[in-house]
């Protein structure tokens, strides 16, 4: 593909999973800067791997596995990682108003901060689950089996109701 | 519930966690886009009006020339001195979410109430100069009470234009207030759901705490300027 082609599908993969990859990003990190430093780098990433693309997944599997693969890299960079679910990380969208946004606001808020509490072995599968993969597709991008996702996201959501019943 | 709908909810949740009101964002972004337009429009008139006077006074060779080519450049810095001290740190949120977004919003409208303030000090400052210059400069023989209560039609249209920026002045102050007020109360009601929420939490940060006195202490009590 040339160069004007890898670009088009670049943007393309951006425009429509940037929301979702920027969610991840915000998952594996604690502060605005940082979830920005990681999008850009998966941005990054996904540009340089995107010759060798060749279709045996689809873009989506392809982003998140790149997107995945970043962020542990990020997280082994930064070992002193911790996860402190008071500390804000927002990411932007579009809803219809304010007082839509602001009554569930909470309860989503409760909930991301629950997620981002987890394990990182269960939150990366609830995490991809709730983005909308599915058990192959997550299995892909993680490297692990069927099952084991299957397993995991089993006690992930355990995890995340007990979680969510604790801050009720 | 069942285990699906109860993952069905959560992913609706989680993808309206990081949501900005489209409004606010528009209202955000279009106050930007004018700040820009208004920024170039502030330096066109720097252009035209300092290199035109500036020009005039080198053609004209005339002191009192010099004198109203110096006393546009000082009005004009002044003018750039005020915008940009105003202006501060109001160019985009800190952050990406809507309290920085209403904060935002919050700053340019104080910026706007006080950029209010400025301009009619300025206005007069200038109007003051420009009418002594041309009393000073005229072959007039009345004196300058005549002169200026409808003396000519030129002066005429200087109160009839100050008359015009004074009153567009106040209506454009009092706009601001009342959305400085609705942006004030939006404001409230973010700080009080954070409020709500964190008295169930054992660990409350102080910063919430901070942020929350901050925000008290910014409400104004009697006047809003």
């Amino acid at each position: 593909m040339d160069r004007t082609g890898l670009k088009e599908q670049f943007e393309r993969i951006l425009a429509e999973h940037g929301p979702a990859l920027s969610r991840l990003a915000a998952s594996y990190t604690n502060t605005l800067s940082d979830r920005d430093d990681l999008l850009q780098e998966t941005a990054f990433a996904i540009w340089q791997a995107l010759p060798r693309f060749r279709g045996e997944c689809s873009e989506r599997t392809f982003a998140f596995r790149i997107a995945h693969n970043r962020a542990i890299s990020h997280l082994t960079r930064n070992s002193a990682h911790k996860t402190d679910p008071l500390e804000e990380v927002e990411v932007g969208d579009s809803t219809p108003g304010p007082e839509l946004y602001y009554s569930q606001r909470q309860t989503a808020e409760k909930l991301r901060k629950a997620v981002r509490a987890l394990p990182l072995a269960y939150r990366q599968v609830i995490m991809l689950t709730l983005e909308g993969l599915g058990y192959r597709e997550i299995s892909s991008v993680l490297g692990i089996s069927e099952s084991n996702v299957g397993a995991r996201l089993t006690r992930a959501r355990q995890l995340l109701q007990e979680a969510l019943e604790k801050r009720k | 519930m069942s285990a699906d709908i109860e993952l069905e909810l959560w992913r609706q949740q989680w993808h309206e966690e990081d949501s900005i009101p489209a409004d606010l964002r528009r209202t955000v972004e279009r106050q930007s886009r004018r700040m820009k337009i208004g920024l170039a429009g502030d330096t066109v008139v720097t252009v035209v009006m300092g290199g035109g006077t500036t020009t005039w006074a080198l053609l004209s060779r005339d002191s009192g020339i010099a004198l109203v080519a110096l006393a546009t450049w000082l009005f004009l810095a002044i003018a750039w001195a005020c915008a940009l001290t105003v202006n501060w740190g109001l160019w985009r949120p800190v952050t990406v979410d809507a309290a920085s977004f209403v904060d935002l919003s919050i700053g340019r409208c104080r910026a706007a109430l006080k950029a209010v303030w400025l301009a009619g000090i300025l206005f007069v400052a200038e109007i003051a100069f420009g009418l002594s210059w041309a009393y000073l400069h005229s072959a007039i023989q009345t004196g300058i009470r005549k002169w200026l209560l409808f003396g000519s039609l030129r002066v005429d249209i200087v109160w009839a234009c100050t008359a015009a920026f004074f009153g567009g002045l106040v209506w454009y102050r009092s706009r601001k207030r009342r959305e400085l007020i609705r942006l004030l109360n939006l404001r409230d009601e973010i700080v009080l759901n954070v409020d709500k929420d964190t008295q169930q939490e054992p660990n409350v940060p102080p910063e919430w705490m901070f942020g929350i006195r901050r925000l008290k202490r910014l409400r104004p009590k009697k006047r809003i300027t």
